[in-house]
């Protein structure tokens, strides 16, 4: 009937987050400690194929053998290879709330190895992204060691 | 007679808790290279050369804190550009759906691994999201309590007592002090269970197992590559699940009919008819210590309301004529999950007659059993034997 009031339908809503303490186990606690006390990346090149392992881990995935102990120093430069920004806020599962600043999401090439990486990037006007652009880390003044995202604010532009 | 599927290899990490210098990936790696040495097998690479065809994994995503569990673990199961699946319920079913995939004909080899860091969560908040969140959930209800429920019904309609409760506690983190493996072995007296705080009337703390992080692996096989690798393959002779009901409130808590039918079709597989009989030894999921008691009565070990005096008469225990949980159970500590292939892990070691201190002599047939949920909603029952 035209007239009748819309049938209401509940919806159960709850508040409480769900705690959990993730190891970050033996290689990438090796990274991130690098990234919190030595403002560096650091990864395995594996023993087998001899590729950089990203992210670091005991085992490379590809050869499906032990990465082995080979720990180099990855550049914390690098290509853009694409992008994106988005038009909505982002939530920041480490604070629980909306990010209030956005920056664009990118893939960089990191220099001198093979490792594509998703990061953030400073510049923020979209008419200056482009692909292939040179992009640098910015590390957090004091580092937090709590994985990369911490300890790396975003990547900046370069001129080189 | 269908083509056989045997267990080649077998290994599981000591179950201990809070395992913080491992990700889930390195604790999995712990079995995984054990399994692939013992049974001197290989992962396939893209060129299709290797030996293993399929990778069953199995984990909780609420455990881990993540969608898609295996995610964390697929680089150390081999999982890469490989046939992967993921089972998330108790692990005896991820032994299931390996042995349907050989017996389908697709595979001849296929790797099982299953992880849980119980340490990482919180176990009632995790539980408790299990419940439906529109109806059960604003209880605050987790496992727990739903067991407790159970176990208080069982008392009542059946006339088991807290004692017996407590002999199996007893029992069980007495037999683990056998088994290196075991997380928290004990020897203790029904005193002490019954002076133990009391969590969740009638559990007592030393009625529960601990809080448990771990992994296992096994390699499948199918008949004629099993005898190949080993001298010693131990056969699936019998695998089915069943599902209860999700409300509490549709059942009667003091009986597992969802159970005795998923027993029923894997004594039937076997050709089992008098299973106290038949078996010779059982691992009995005891996340609880009533549950044991329980679940014998389902698996038709023993007629309704009679696994107490079973208990008391020792017929259980290392040296009775149907020991139970001579690995200590769940109650010496095995993680959510895990627990099912903890059972088979336990089994393959008596049916090979390596099971140390706590072997059973002339073990040959053994039953092995997991459950999902709260108060045994799913049930699943494999058997086993070395002949
Ligand atoms: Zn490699």
């Amino acid at each position: 009937m035209a007239n009748e009031p819309a049938q209401e339908y509940i919806q159960v809503t709850y508040k409480k987050p769900r705690p959990y303490r993730w190891a970050a186990g033996e290689y990438l606690s090796r990274l991130y400690r690098e990234c919190r006390d030595n403002k560096r990346l650091m990864t395995v090149k594996c023993q087998h194929c001899n590729e950089h392992v990203w992210p670091p881990s005991k085992v490379c995935g590809r050869c499906k053998k032990p990465s082995g102990d080979n720990w180099v120093v990855v550049s914390d430069k690098g290509s853009v290879v694409q992008f994106t920004y988005t038009n909505f806020p982002m939530f920041d599962p480490h604070v629980g709330k909306y990010m209030t600043e956005e920056h664009p999401f990118a893939t960089i090439d990191l220099d001198d190895c093979e490792i594509y990486w998703v990061a953030k990037l400073e510049e923020k006007d979209k008419d200056k992204l482009k692909p292939g652009m040179r992009v640098q880390a910015v590390w957090r003044e004091e580092g937090r060691g709590g994985g990369l995202d911490h300890d790396i604010l975003y990547f900046r532009t370069i001129e080189e | 007679m269908a083509e056989r599927v045997g267990i080649v290899a077998v290994a599981q990490t000591k179950y201990q808790p809070n395992r913080d210098e491992v990700n889930a990936g390195e604790l999995v790696w712990e079995t995984i290279e054990p399994v692939m040495k013992e049974a001197g097998v290989r992962f396939t690479n893209d060129d299709g050369d290797g030996d293993i065809e399929s990778i069953v994994t199995c984990s909780q995503d609420f455990w881990d804190g993540m969608t898609i569990s295996s995610m964390g673990v697929m680089s150390f199961t081999g999982g890469h550009h490989a046939t992967e699946d993921k089972i998330a319920e108790d692990s005896l079913n991820a032994l299931f759906a390996a042995y349907a995939q050989i017996l389908s004909g697709h595979f001849d080899m296929v790797l099982v691994s299953t992880h849980t860091k119980e340490s990482m969560g919180d176990r009632s908040i995790i539980e408790s999201a299990a419940f439906d969140p529109v109806m059960m959930r604003p209880l605050g209800l987790d496992f727990f309590i739903a067991a407790a429920l159970q176990a208080r019904r069982y008392m009542d309609k059946y006339g088991v007592t807290a004692e017996q409760f407590a002999k199996v506690a007893v029992k069980n983190r007495g037999n683990g002090m056998k088994n290196p493996v075991a997380q928290e072995p004990m020897n203790i007296t029904v005193e002490d269970v019954l002076k133990s705080k009391m969590l969740v009337d009638p559990i007592h703390q030393l009625d529960t197992k601990p809080i448990s992080d771990g992994s296992i692996a096994m390699i499948l096989a199918r008949e004629e590559k099993a005898k190949k690798l080993t001298n010693k393959p131990i056969w699936i002779t019998g695998v089915s699940n069943c599902y209860e009901t999700h409300y509490l409130g549709d059942r009667d808590l003091a009986e597992c009919d969802a159970l005795v039918t998923a027993a029923r079709r894997a004594y039937k597989m076997a050709g089992i008819t008098l299973p106290a009989k038949e078996i010779d030894i059982a691992e009995i999921a005891d996340e609880y210590s009533y549950q044991e008691l329980l679940w014998m009565e389902g698996l038709g070990l023993c007629g309704r309301g009679e696994a107490g005096r079973l208990i008391d008469a020792g017929v259980t225990q290392i040296g009775g004529k149907l020991p139970v949980n001579t690995s200590g159970g769940m109650l010496s500590g095995n993680p959510n999950v895990v627990a099912g292939m903890a059972r088979v892990a336990e089994s393959v070691l008596q049916l090979r007659g390596e099971a140390g201190e706590r072997q059973v002599p002339g073990a040959s047939v053994a039953l092995a059993h997991g459950t999902t949920g709260a108060c045994g909603a799913h049930q699943c029952v494999m058997t086993l034997s070395n002949k």
